[in-house]
């Protein structure tokens, strides 16, 4: 589904170059839940930046559904992003004066389709995450649990392939950060891979495959161990020294 | 898309209605005042009859009988040059006049109240040449007789517009009989009378015999020049007495050629015969040379033209800078467009869509405000009353202005916007 290969991700200015990323290689099978962590500042947003194909990379190879995105023009990365792609943002990045009807709809208008089909997968989307009688309700007659829902089916609507989840409990008290977690966990039951970066061990745990990120890199020491680890995971993380390789169970405090 | 375009733009003006409100205000001053004064060097500069403007030629001829006051051709005639030119059967049509003035009243009148009204003295030819269009009845047929042609105006203010022909009119207690009435007629400039600041005149009230006029006595209206005395133009005829004006319509070059040699032919003779000094210059002006050569175009219109152009470049740096700060404050939803998978070009055809939509609004108003200004510009210019008219192709031009510059306003902080790194502006 997503393979990354060796990319770098340097921000420069006139005095100072900041590796963001650096020979960062990571491959997401079809299905996984992927929890990304790390201290703040270690890459774990530029990282899924350029795996939605927000940001650019400097070096090396990025595969989405097996199509190599590097060298894509805008109106490219545009399309894989719409057709293959469902972003959650830690806030919602709702629009506050849209209904939570257009909203949802927005990511569809860039597709191309008829009204009805456009109908038909907002109000399936708003079904799934049980919002469907709020669909002309504005985001601030909402609550925040409500609102990262509102988010998730923006996100869903598109059917993507990928949902990629920067922090999506983080604005959220734990009751509302469960319903959140909880949902995602139905998506990915039902077939949707997820890629969510995360600063909660717990969510961290409860996800298929955990990788922490420190200084650009995928760090083999993971300080988050998922409740089942799976052999699958063991292939899929490069750029790690496989020798070396230590699963951990956990060491936070 | 362009639905959805056209609504995301009403949207975004709902959100900042005082700041779209600004940049609506700073374009529509700016492309106002332009195409006011577009209207006035319009109508100025303007073609009055782009039918056979290239077909009908001013007569100036070079006859004067000393070498004073100039040895240039002269635009007004003595009365034997101007009958020399409408017996010629070269034009296919002639106009020999000069403007006079009555007072006229309906002879059934109980009414005392007269009208102040001018005249136009002239050949029976003038209104084919011209191409003056009749309401009812005709022109009268010969340039003498005491019939006349009246003009709309005229015929609203005395006949209340109803067909007047056959009615007699007392023109300074004078009795002459309608034989047609003009439908309204607008000739900006009006090019048979150019000369002496009258470019911009209305066409006249009444159209009388030339002989009739000069036997009843009505008195010249227009310049004069005479080497000699005269107690009034009824004693012209025989003297040099210049101020008759004359116009020909030729078809084609070789008409004008022979017309030119008809004129030159006729100079030459009198010279021979001594009578004038000056060598043979005859000209021939179109009527687009002649009001070129009259200078009609106020310069100091087209001065104001070029400060409005200039004034409407600082209006669209004003909108450009407001606009980029309401571009700047929708990044986050510029951004999160992008990230949902709107492409660069459709992120710029919804502010293109959106600055097309202000333009149209622009334009409406800036148009409303044109036309404010023209009626304030006539109050201080009471001379361009009649040029402050708005004409449709000054509404197109007007409306086009004001969509090139709200286009013009938005492309750079569309490209700014279109510049911000997507990820940045999403949290």
């Amino acid at each position: 589904m997503l393979i990354m290969n060796n990319v770098s991700r340097i921000y420069r200015n006139d005095t100072i170059q900041t590796h963001a990323l650096r020979d960062f290689s990571l491959e997401v099978n079809e299905g996984e839940f992927v929890a990304v962590t790390g201290p703040s500042g270690s890459g774990k947003s530029t990282f899924l930046n350029v795996a939605g194909l927000l940001d650019t990379f400097d070096q090396g190879e990025y595969k989405l559904d097996g199509i190599s995105v590097h060298g894509l023009k805008d109106d490219e990365l545009s399309k894989l992003r719409n057709e293959k792609i469902g972003f959650i943002f830690q806030s919602y990045n709702l629009i506050p004066d849209y209904s939570i009807f257009d909203n949802v709809d927005m990511p569809l208008r860039y597709r191309g389709f008829s009204t009805a089909e456009r109908k038909h997968r907002v109000e399936n989307a708003l079904e799934k995450v049980g919002l469907a009688s709020r669909a002309n309700y504005l985001p601030s007659q909402l609550s925040g649990g409500q609102q990262q829902r509102v988010a998730i089916a923006r996100a869903l609507a598109g059917e993507p392939k990928i949902l990629l989840a920067d922090e999506p409990t983080g604005n959220l008290d734990s009751l509302m950060a469960r319903q959140v977690m909880e949902l995602l966990h139905n998506l990915n039951q039902e077939g949707t891979t997820i890629i969510m970066v995360t600063h909660d061990p717990d969510q961290a745990r409860e996800v298929s495959r955990n990788i922490q990120i420190i200084d650009g890199q995928i760090s083999d020491f993971r300080i988050y161990a998922p409740l089942q680890t799976t052999d699958k995971e063991q292939s899929n993380t490069k750029g790690t020294t496989d020798e070396h390789s230590i699963e951990q169970e956990s060491v936070d405090a | 898309m362009l639905r959805y375009n056209l609504r995301l733009a009403l949207q975004s003006f709902k959100r900042a209605p005082s700041l779209y409100f600004l940049v609506l205000i700073t374009l529509s001053v700016g492309v106002g005042l332009l195409s006011a004064n577009l209207a006035l060097v319009s109508a100025m500069a303007g073609d009055p009859i782009p039918e056979k403007s290239d077909q009908l030629f001013h007569v100036s001829m070079n006859t004067w009988p000393n070498d004073q006051p100039q040895a240039e051709p002269f635009h007004i005639l003595r009365y034997r040059e101007a009958i020399k030119i409408a017996e010629s059967d070269i034009p296919t049509h002639s106009a020999v006049f000069y403007a006079s003035g009555v007072y006229a009243r309906d002879s059934k009148s109980t009414s005392l109240q007269r009208f102040d009204s001018t005249v136009r003295a002239t050949t029976p030819g003038f209104f084919a040449l011209a191409n003056a269009p009749f309401a009812y009845g005709s022109a009268f047929a010969k340039s003498s007789g005491m019939e006349v042609v009246i003009g709309d105006e005229l015929n609203q203010k005395i006949f209340a517009g109803k067909n007047s022909v056959g009615e007699v009119l007392e023109l300074d207690g004078e009795l002459l009989t309608i034989v047609g009435v003009l439908k309204p007629w607008f000739l900006r400039p009006l090019f048979y009378h150019a000369t002496e600041g009258r470019a911009f005149d209305l066409t006249d009230d009444i159209y009388a015999p030339l002989e009739t006029s000069i036997d009843l006595g009505w008195s010249i209206h227009a310049r004069t020049s005479s080497t000699v005395s005269y107690k009034g133009v009824k004693f012209t005829r025989d003297r040099n007495v210049f101020y008759l004006q004359a116009w020909v319509e030729l078809a084609n070059k070789s008409d004008k050629k022979a017309f030119q040699y008809y004129l030159d032919q006729y100079s030459q003779s009198l010279k021979t015969a001594g009578e004038h000094p000056l060598a043979i210059r005859n000209e021939l002006r179109d009527v687009n040379a002649w009001l070129l050569e009259q200078n009609i175009v106020d310069q100091k219109v087209l001065a104001f033209t070029l400060a409005s152009v200039l004034f409407l470049c600082v209006c669209v740096f004003n909108a450009s800078s407001l606009l980029l700060s309401r571009f700047h404050s929708a990044k986050f939803e510029v951004g999160l467009r992008r990230a949902v998978g709107a492409s660069n070009k459709q992120m710029l055809m919804q502010g293109v869509t959106e600055s097309a939509l202000l333009g149209v609004i622009a334009g409406i108003t800036s148009l409303l405000l044109s036309w404010f200004f023209l009626k304030l510009s006539t109050k201080f210019l009471p001379d361009l009353a009649n040029l402050a008219i708005i004409e449709p192709k000054i509404l197109i031009l007007g409306m086009l202005i004001a969509l090139f510059t709200a286009v013009s306003s938005a492309l750079y902080p569309l490209y700014r916007a279109n510049r911000y790194t997507i990820s940045a502006e999403l949290k």
